[in-house]
Order: structure tokens, then C-alpha cells, then sequence
């Protein structure tokens, strides 16, 4: 393409490093927010201002700064609990049942220590809470494992058999809560019992300590992947299946692995919501609508090209704009449903992006043959 | 439709014409002032190693690439190829060296397929009638109602042809013609590609490695390296070394020195081996063997005949249907391909970009490939990579692998210095036995060469070897001694001596030692 003397090129791109990936993603968050801001005009709204409130709420207000980071840590669990599996070229769709069973489990040990009949009881929380924790975990882990040894041993489609377990987890749970369920609620509002006062989980300026579980979890992910032995065999059959059972990678245990990992951190994330977060220390009636936000796990795993560091802005970013999205469109009078259709074209925009990855705009001047510099996104 | 442009060429006119093809890529030069020139009526082979610019070449000539400079002209006018469609549209066909046919439909469906009167309704009948009489004319022997999936891989690359030339193709560039092909079908291609050429059709082979096919076919010979021409000749002035000096720009020994080693003990022994296929028919049966330390066995025969499952089975990544293999005497039919990698067993597969390496892995990861389960490799469940990274340091210098780093992805590096690789991290691992699969296939003459003298230091050292190839006299001249394989049966073992090129062939053919002495 020509620009006046200007002859503007595409290029392959030979390597990429981190930096520039970061730099690209920001340029594909700037480019969605001026786009989304047309919405905002034709919707006669100022797009500053209700940016304005969007990333002050979230981020800076004293209320909305705790819904926005507790809606983090569960999206950077999610977002984990997909890379796991991604990075072994496998696709976890199935967080959301994952993480109900989790969440079934941790409510399950509750209910093994007698918190379903007092909500007065004090548990002993120093027990009771890694208790529960662990079987948030060996409950996503177990519905992850059955993807996973389907894959391994006979072929079966990941996708197709994660997405099915979360319409069987997704009713498993509502057998368990609603009406005549072992953990329906004493009033039987259709939500499970609540979680006695002495095992909420503890806080850490409004923040339950999930937080640094999530960050954990990433931070060792990255290490997984950088250093260490199982962490190369799980790179190494996603590349290619064939060369790493040829190097003696086993092929069935490597998914059945990858996905009671994921599984398991999943599981974490239904511990989060429902029993780690102020306010709510309950399987909630609207607990469907945990499960879809489950989904974003796998946009955040994509836009993060499976990187446990780099899903930790992203993850950020995205439970920032849903909480701040859903706030300004109250306070403003908005008439649709500003969070997700944020989200959406945040995504769309990041997917489109990820085009820089591989290639690049070199401009030359007509007539000379080098490459003089370099135009953005290029960077 | 431009196809005014080659209208009248008469046999001996020039058809296309290149002039200072020059294109960069990052670091490299891949083809620097090409000029080369095709008449109708003449089979003109460009020859060089790989990397030597070859396939940048084909590309722009195809239109997959726009050169940086240079100019190309058919039939005497100059001609921008944006893309494979203006090539086709002026008249150069391409047969590419992994089919591009949909195999679940038949031959003629194939080959009307994007030609411009198959827009709407089709009309078969026509085009098969059209079709066979190309066949007839040029010797190709197709069922055209048959689905690709059926076809030998002869007949694919018939029926790509066959589409090109319906086209309306007057020049056609063939890669590697003869790569997958089994020696008869070669025969059969080469006389049909002698037959277009008296057609005049302009043809241009690319071959990297097959010198007596270049000097069997061609009329000229143009050969490249590093991107330029080196030499540009009739084929009667040129000879099979003098070829090979051009393209390597040295002296190449096409006798390999053998080592005569002392036997040793058996170190693998199979006894009535069968494995089944992927498609679940007997692919192996009964095959019954044994390799000494410091022995090469050398199996012959034409693909699909069992050798690659025999390889599998014995690599431990299929499953034996009966019999037994017995590794230093020790039972070893059920064991996973782990334990056979640590007992010393080294596997060179057949496949390099699939299987032997991971493309998008540095070379010091793919180098870990057999150093991950190495407990000295990995301490508490880290793997080392600083100490791999080493290795693959020093292996890189030792091998000769080019390559600007050991960081550098394995997508980047050409066939034989992927084959190095693999062979380095095989033989660093110091195998007991060595099972080499096709080692040598696709590669240039520098890099073969390579290989087999490894493969002879491998049995100076007294590692037993099983080398599996397709090469006829790659196995004669390495081999102490030959099984030629036939439909999945060893049709004998001869020691090298007894081993001439004849009874050999006939062997991969299916006639067994006793009745080739009764005819």
C-alpha cells in the first residue's frame, strides 16, 4: 500500500518478544475503548465521563474496588484452570461445572463438621478452611479427570465432553440445594445453607486471602511451565502429540493431569465465590450466573496466548470493566447492558490484535529498497 | 485468460525467462540475480542442496512470492505473478511435493476442480473424455472414477498432473517428482515426462539429491547455491560428480568407507513378529531376525510394505500383535518406549518434522526430548536446561548443525540439519542399538553423506543397527547384511556378499531366494 512516498508493508514476523505482545494488547484495549466510546455518543452519553466513572469505581472507589478484585481473583482462577489444558493443546470449557463441584465440596466439609445445622457453631476455621479448600480442589480436579482420561485413553473430544459436565454439575448442584437437597437451606429459598460466621474466610483489607491463592497459583504455573520437568512434557504434547509420546511423554497421562490440575484450580474458584466472598458465604440461587462469568476464563487464557503472568492484568482488566461497565450503567441511566457488551468488544478487539503477533508494518520510502523505520503497530 | 502469450510457441522458443531474480528474507539472500531461461520441448532440471534457494525460486515462478527485483517473462513479454492464479492463467502449472488433491473425491473431480469451466453445472462425461485422451497421449495409466484415497501415490501425482495440463499448462514445474514414488512408478512418470516434452511443454524438475534421474531426463541442467547460479549446462557435458561438485562446491565420495567390525553378541533378537497396521489389516507378519552389536542389518523394500511398523513395534510405539523381541536377551515385547530409551535403545523415526522433532521447540528443547526423563537432567522435577543447553552447545559445533543459535526454533532449520539433530541426540545418548528409519531420505548430498558416516563410526563403536530405507543402494553399500521386505514378511536375510542389486530388487518384489533359482 502506498502513502504518498511512503510504501507501507506487511511483514512475517521473525520472533516476538513479551514486551511487545504487552505493547500490542495495549494498543487493542486503547483501540476498544475509542470504538466503544461511539456507543456511548449514540447513546447521547459523554464517553469520558462514563469512562471516567467506570475506572473510578472500579478501581478507586471504596465499594466498588473489593467487587472488582474479588471478581478478579475469580477470573484469574478461571483463567489458570483453562491454561493448564491450553498449554497441553487441550480446551478446558468446563471451569464452570468444575467449579461447582468444588464448590459442592468445600460445602460438603462443612457439612461434615456439622455447619449446616447452627449458624452459631464455632468450627475450628484453622481445620475447617484448608479443609475446605482441598476439597474445592479434589472436587474440580475429579470432574476435570474424567475429561482427561476420556482424551487419554480413547480419543474423545475434550470440548464437547467439559461443556456436558457442566449441565451434569450445573443440575447435580441444584439436586443438592433446592427443596429436600442436603444442603438446601433451612428457609428452602432455593440456595444452599450458609456458612457459619467462624469460617468465613479471612480478610485482608476487604479482601479474602483467595487473592494470594490466585496470585500463587499463577506465579507457580509460570514457574511449572519455565523450569520444570512435568511442565515440559506438558509443552511438549501440546506441540506435538506424536513427538512427545515418541520421546516417551506418556499420552494419557498427560491430559488426564493436565485437566484434574485445571480442574482443581477451578474447584478454587467455586470456594472463592461462594464461600471467600463478603456477602455472599452461600451457594446462591443465581449461582448460573458464577458459572457463565467462568467462561471469561477462557477469553482471558486465549488473550493471555496461555501465559499464567500475563492472564493476571488481563484478568484485571476484565472483572474491573464488568463491575465498573454494570455500575455506570445504573448510575447513567444506560439502557443495555454495558458490561458485557464492554466486555465484547474488548475481546473482539484483543482477538483482532493478536494479528500483530505475526505480523508487522515496515514503511520504506519508494524507490529505496531498506527498511527505514517501522510504523505501529510495530513496536 | 492470457494464454495468447505462449499461442504458436513452436519446439526450441523461448517460454519463460527470468532475468536478475533477486529475493531478500530477513538475513539471508535466498536468490540472488537468477537467470533462467525454459523452452518448450525441453526438460530443464534445477538441481541444488537444501537451502540452495530452490523453493524461493519455484515460488515466484508459481507467483507465492513477488521477487524484490528482477523480471520474468513468458513468452517474451514481461509478466507480474501477484498470485498462483496469474501463473495459472498465463500457463505455468505446478506439481507441488505433498499432494494437494481432496481425497474423498474421485480423480476427475480433482482435477476439474477450479478450472474455469467448472463453475455451475458440471459436465463430467466431457472432461473425462477430455481427460483420458491426455492419459492416452502421455502414458498415464489412472482410473479417473476412482477416490483419491485409493490411488498409489504414483497415481496422485499422475492425476496432479493431469490437472495442470487440463489447464491448458505450458510450462510445468514438478518439486522432487519422484520423492514418494516407488521405482517402477518412476519409470513410468519419467517416460511420461519425456512423452510432454516432445509435446513442447517447457518442464522444469526440481531435484535436490537424485543425481542419475537429472542426468537420465533432463535436457539442461541449471543448478543453484546459496541462492545463485552456479552452473547452468547440458546434461550430455555434465556427470553424476561433476554435478555434485557444483552443487556442494567440493568433492563428494559417493562410496561410503565401510568398518569391518568383529561381530559381537546378539543385542536384539525378534522371533515371529507381527504388528497390525493403522487401519488395522496385518501389516507385519512373522518377521524373525537378529542384530549383532557392531552389525548393520539393512531392511529393503518400497513403502507401505511393513518397515514402518516393524520400526514402530520395535521402538515400543506399537503394540506387538504376536511374537517376541528379546533386547540383550532380555523380554522386552510389552515394555513402553520410556524403558526402551533407558535400556539404551535409540530411535531415529522416519518422520522428522511430526515426529522426531517439535517444530515450534528451540533446539535446545527438542535436544530434552531425550534428556527429560534423565534423572541427571533433572533434579527434583527441574529440569536442567542449562545443562542441555550445553550439550546442545557443543553438539551443534560437533555435528555441524547450521543454525545462528541453540535458541533458535527447530521450524527454522533446513531437512538435514533437523536430521543431525536428531541423530546428535540419539547417538549422544550412547544406544546399544540403534533403530534408523529412512535416515537419509530428502536430504542433500552433504547431509547424506553425514549421516552414513555416523551411521558407520555408530557400528565401529559396537552398536548394533537396524537401518530401515527405501534407498536400495544406500542399503547395499551400508548394510553387513540385507532383509528385503515384501508385504510384511522378510522374503530372506542375504549377508552383504551374496547381496547383488538384482536379486535384491527382485526380493522387494515378493520373489523369494529359491524361486529366483529355480527361474
Amino acid at each position: 500500500m502506498r502513502l504518498g512516498k511512503v510504501e507501507l508493508k506487511l511483514e512475517k514476523r521473525q520472533s516476538l518478544a513479551g514486551w511487545q505482545a504487552a505493547a500490542i494488547s495495549i494498543l487493542a484495549i486503547v483501540f476498544a475503548l475509542a470504538l466503544f466510546s461511539l456507543i456511548f455518543i449514540i447513546a447521547r452519553i459523554n464517553p469520558l465521563l462514563a469512562y471516567r466513572e467506570i475506572f473510578s469505581y472500579a478501581f478507586a472507589n471504596p465499594y466498588g474496588l473489593p467487587l472488582a478484585l474479588n471478581r478478579f481473583i475469580f477470573l484469574l482462577l478461571c483463567t489458570c484452570a483453562f491454561i493448564v489444558p491450553y498449554r497441553a493443546g487441550l480446551w478446558n470449557i468446563g471451569m464452570t461445572g468444575q467449579l461447582y463441584l468444588g464448590a459442592l465440596g468445600a460445602f460438603a466439609v462443612l457439612f461434615a463438621f456439622g455447619g449446616k445445622d447452627s449458624q452459631t457453631a464455632i468450627l475450628p476455621a484453622g481445620l475447617v478452611i484448608p479443609c475446605m479448600l482441598a476439597a474445592a480442589a479434589a472436587g474440580g480436579a475429579l470432574l476435570g479427570a474424567v475429561a482427561g482420561l476420556l482424551k487419554g485413553k480413547l480419543g474423545t473430544n475434550e470440548i464437547v465432553v467439559t461443556m456436558m459436565l457442566n449441565f451434569v454439575a450445573s443440575w447435580f448442584v441444584a439436586h443438592m440445594i433446592k427443596e429436600g437437597g442436603l444442603f438446601m437451606n433451612p428457609g428452602g429459598r432455593g440456595e444452599s445453607f450458609e456458612l457459619p460466621p467462624s469460617v468465613y474466610a479471612p480478610l485482608m483489607k476487604d479482601v479474602p486471602f483467595t487473592g494470594l491463592v490466585a496470585l500463587g497459583i499463577a506465579a507457580l504455573l509460570y514457574f511449572l511451565f519455565a523450569k520444570t520437568r512435568f511442565g515440559y512434557q506438558i509443552k511438549a504434547h501440546g506441540l506435538s502429540p506424536a513427538a512427545a509420546r515418541y520421546a516417551g511423554i506418556s499420552a494419557v497421562g498427560i491430559p488426564v493431569l493436565v485437566f484434574a490440575l485445571g480442574g482443581a484450580v477451578a474447584g478454587l474458584a467455586g470456594y472463592h465465590y461462594f464461600a471467600a466472598v463478603p456477602g455472599v458465604y452461600k451457594i446462591a440461587r443465581n449461582y448460573g450466573y458464577f458459572g457463565d462469568l467462568a467462561f471469561y476464563g477462557v477469553i482471558c487464557g486465549l488473550i493471555s496466548l496461555g501465559n499464567p503472568l500475563a492472564a493476571i492484568p488481563v484478568a484485571l482488566l476484565f472483572g474491573g470493566l464488568s463491575i465498573g461497565g454494570r455500575y455506570v450503567q445504573g448510575k447513567l441511566h444506560i439502557g443495555f447492558g454495558v458490561d458485557y457488551a464492554l466486555l465484547g468488544v474488548l475481546m473482539i478487539s484483543l482477538v483482532a490484535f493478536q494479528f500483530f503477533y505475526r505480523y508487522r508494518f515496515s514503511c520504506a520510502k519508494v524507490g529505496e529498497k531498506t527498511t527505514c523505520g517501522s510504523l505501529s503497530p510495530e513496536v | 485468460m492470457q494464454l495468447g502469450l505462449l499461442e504458436g510457441i513452436k519446439s526450441g522458443d523461448t517460454v519463460l525467462r527470468t532475468s536478475g531474480i533477486t529475493k531478500r528474507f530477513p538475513g539471508v539472500v535466498a536468490n540472488d540475480r537468477i537467470d533462467f531461461e525454459i523452452r518448450a520441448g525441453e526438460i530443464h532440471a534445477i538441481l541444488g542442496e537444501n537451502g540452495a534457494g530452490k523453493t524461493t525460486l519455484m515460488n515466484i515462478l508459481f507467483g507465492l512470492l513477488q521477487p524484490d527485483e528482477g523480471q520474468i517473462y513468458i513468452g517474451g513479454h514481461e509478466v507480474r505473478l501477484r498470485s498462483p492464479l496469474d501463473a495459472i492463467d498465463l500457463g505455468i502449472g505446478m506439481v507441488h511435493q505433498h499432494r494437494k488433491l481432496v481425497s474423498a473425491h474421485s480423480a476427475i473431480e480433482n482435477i476439474i476442480l477450479g478450472h474455469p469451466r467448472a463453475r455451475g453445472i458440471l459436465d463430467l462425461k466431457r472432461a473425462e473424455e477430455e481427460v483420458e485422451k491426455l492419459c492416452d497421449k502421455y502414458g498415464f495409466r489412472v482410473d479417473l472414477g476412482a477416490r483419491v484415497w485409493q490411488l498409489t501415490e504414483g497415481q496422485k501425482q499422475a492425476v496432479e498432473i493431469l490437472k495442470t495440463l487440463y489447464r491448458g499448462a505450458k510450462v510445468l514445474i514438478l518439486d522432487e517428482p519422484t520423492s514418494a514414488l516407488t521405482p517402477p512408478e518412476t519409470e513410468s512418470l519419467l517416460a511420461s515426462i519425456q512423452a510432454m516434452a516432445t509435446d513442447e511443454l517447457g518442464i522444469v524438475p526440481f531435484i535436490t539429491h537424485k543425481l542419475p534421474i537429472v542426468l537420465a531426463i533432463s535436457h539442461r541442467v541449471t543448478v543453484l547455491r546459496r541462492g545463485r547460479v552456479v552452473a547452468c549446462l547440458d546434461t550430455e557435458c555434465a556427470t553424476e560428480k561433476s554435478l555434485a561438485r557444483e552443487m556442494v562446491g567440493r568433492d563428494v565420495i559417493f562410496r561410503i568407507k565401510r568398518t569391518e567390525v568383529e561381530e559381537g553378541k546378539p543385542i536384539l533378537e525378534a522371533r515371529n513378529l507381527s504388528a497390525l497396521s493403522d487401519k488395522g489389516l496385518m501389516a507385519l507378519s512373522g518377521a524373525s531376525f537378529t542384530v549383532r552389536e557392531g552389525e548393520i542389518l539393512g531392511v529393503a523394500g518400497i513403502s507401505g510394505n511393513g518397515q514402518h511398523e516393524l520400526a514402530e513395534v520395535l521402538a515400543g510405539l506399537r503394540k506387538a500383535r504376536g511374537g517376541t523381541v528379546l533386547f540383550d536377551g532380555q523380554d522386552i515385547t510389552d515394555s513402553s518406549i520410556l524403558e526402551r530409551w533407558q535400556m539404551g535403545i535409540g530411535y531415529i523415526p522416519a518422520d522428522r518434522v511430526g515426529v522426531g522433532t517439535i517444530a515450534d521447540f528451540s533446539l535446545v528443547e527438542n535436544m530434552a526430548m531425550s534428556y527429560q526423563f534423565d534423572d541427571d537432567f533433572c533434579h527434583r522435577g527441574i529440569l536442567d536446561y542449562n545443562r542441555v543447553r550445553q550439550l546442545t552447545q557443543e553438539v551443534i559445533a560437533e555435528y555441524d548443525i547450521s543454525t545462528p543459535g541453540p535458541l533458535i526454533k527447530a521450524k527454522n532449520l533446513s531437512g538435514g540439519n533437523l536430521q543431525k539433530l536428531i541423530l546428535a541426540r540419539v547417538l549422544t545418548r550412547k544406544p546399544r542399538l540403534v533403530i534408523a528409519c529412512l535416515p537419509t531420505q530428502g536430504l542433500d548430498v552433504g547431509a547424506t553423506e553425514f549421516v552414513r558416516n555416523k551411521l558407520m563410526e555408530l557400528k565401529a563403536a559396537k552398536t548394533g543397527i537396524l537401518l530401515i530405507s527405501e534407498d536400495l543402494d544406500e542399503v547395499l553399500s551400508l548394510s553387513d547384511r540385507v532383509a528385503p521386505i515384501y508385504e510384511g514378511a522378510f522374503m530372506g536375510i542375504l549377508p552383504a556378499g551374496q547381496a547383488r542389486r538384482e536379486k535384491v530388487g527382485a526380493m522387494m518384489a515378493g520373489i523369494r531366494v529359491e524361486e529366483q533359482e529355480q527361474l
